[in-house]
């Protein structure tokens, strides 16, 4: 979880993602940023995360991340 | 061009785009809330073609267009085929980090398209420490009613350029009213001004805020300024866009401790706007 956390410092550096549940609720992450961790994401595991994907319910914590990562096979450690 | 009837589509003509993709480039990035708004009524049409899956906006007499590709040479191919492109006003938006929006700059600028205008985001970092105090509310700053939405939407025409700043539609303003996000600045019995802002969780964007040119000595913008502050004590992120063009504006969001970021929206427009 620490390189996942690490990769959304390094979009929305002022917040500390280990302490919500609920990003899009915080407001820690809004739409513009949802893109840019898909980005991030594909770039960093070398995967393809498909459109129907990109919803809140996948982005709302570093668990439903780490699931939806899961399905491409990688496992975020 | 077919109307996009709901959200799972526009996720799939998406997912089609970015299949295979090696470059993937886009300018769509509405949040669900605005996208199942424009849905809901009948704003967005969908035309996928050549591996790109673009989606059209409808504005008030103008288009918003934005688009899915699997890399910039095929949007470029793509774009070449769009019909609409040739027959009607269309604005869209580049939004990123001025060194990777180059290549997008220079494809849409060699496909005949110009800039019509650009706009910076600006931030404003607070700690909790140092959230704004509440103080002592000036009298004649309060909250929208909704019987004013018809005037601030008008306020909100006249002072803006709809096609560089979104300005919102009815229904969003009447939306934004309920919900209490219009801040409304009263002098001799009328509108004199307004803030318009979103609040999510630690967020907060501020979209507009403006006082009529014949009342800017009444120091109204900074009461709206300091009651928004104010009354947003959990927001650690304030943010907004401002006009390039608009300078004065500028220095007055430093005065109230917003800086610029990286982040730059390029406007563009093709050849059935004038520059």
């Amino acid at each position: 979880m620490n390189a996942l956390a690490d990769i959304l410092k390094s979009i929305r550096p002022e917040f500390d993602f280990t302490t919500s549940n609920d990003f899009l609720a915080d407001g820690m992450l809004d739409s513009f940023d949802m893109i840019a961790l898909v980005a991030a994401l594909d770039k960093t595991y070398g995967i393809s995360i498909e459109g129907v994907e990109v919803v809140p319910d996948h982005f709302r914590n570093l668990s439903t991340i780490a699931a939806l990562l899961k399905k491409y096979g990688v496992a975020a450690a | 061009m077919q109307p996009a009837l709901s959200i799972r589509e526009v996720g799939e003509a998406v997912s089609r785009a970015r299949t295979g993709a090696a470059e993937y480039c886009t300018n769509f990035f509405p949040s669900p809330q605005k996208l199942q708004g424009w849905i809901s009524h009948g704003e967005l049409f969908c035309d996928e073609r050549a591996g790109v899956a673009f989606f059209l906006r409808k504005d008030r007499g103008f288009w918003h267009l934005y688009f899915c590709a699997a890399d910039p040479a095929t949007l470029q191919r793509a774009l070449t085929t769009l019909p609409i492109l040739g027959t009607d006003p269309i604005v869209l938006d580049l939004v990123g980090k001025e060194a990777e929006l180059a290549r997008l700059i220079a494809l849409f600028e060699a496909a005949g398209w110009h800039i019509y205008n650009r706009l910076f985001r600006m931030a404003r970092t607070v700690t909790a420490a140092a959230a704004a105090a509440p103080g002592t509310p000036d009298s004649r700053v309060v909250v929208a009613d909704r019987a004013e939405v018809p005037a601030i939407l008008d306020l909100l025409l006249r002072s803006f350029d709809c096609r560089a700043e979104q300005i919102p539609m009815l229904y969003e303003v009447e939306a934004a009213a309920a919900a209490g996000q219009i801040w409304v600045a009263r002098y001799a019995g009328g509108l004199a001004g307004l803030l318009f802002f979103e609040t999510q969780g630690f967020s907060s964007l501020l979209r507009y805020w403006l006082v009529a040119p014949e009342l800017r000595t009444q120091r109204l913008g900074s009461a709206l300024m300091r009651r928004y502050l104010a009354e947003q004590p959990a927001v650690r992120r304030f943010l907004l866009w401002v006009a390039a063009s608009n300078p004065e504006a500028i220095v007055k969001y430093e005065h109230f401790d917003f800086a610029r970021e990286g982040l730059v929206d390029y406007v563009f427009a093709n050849d059935r706007i004038r520059p």
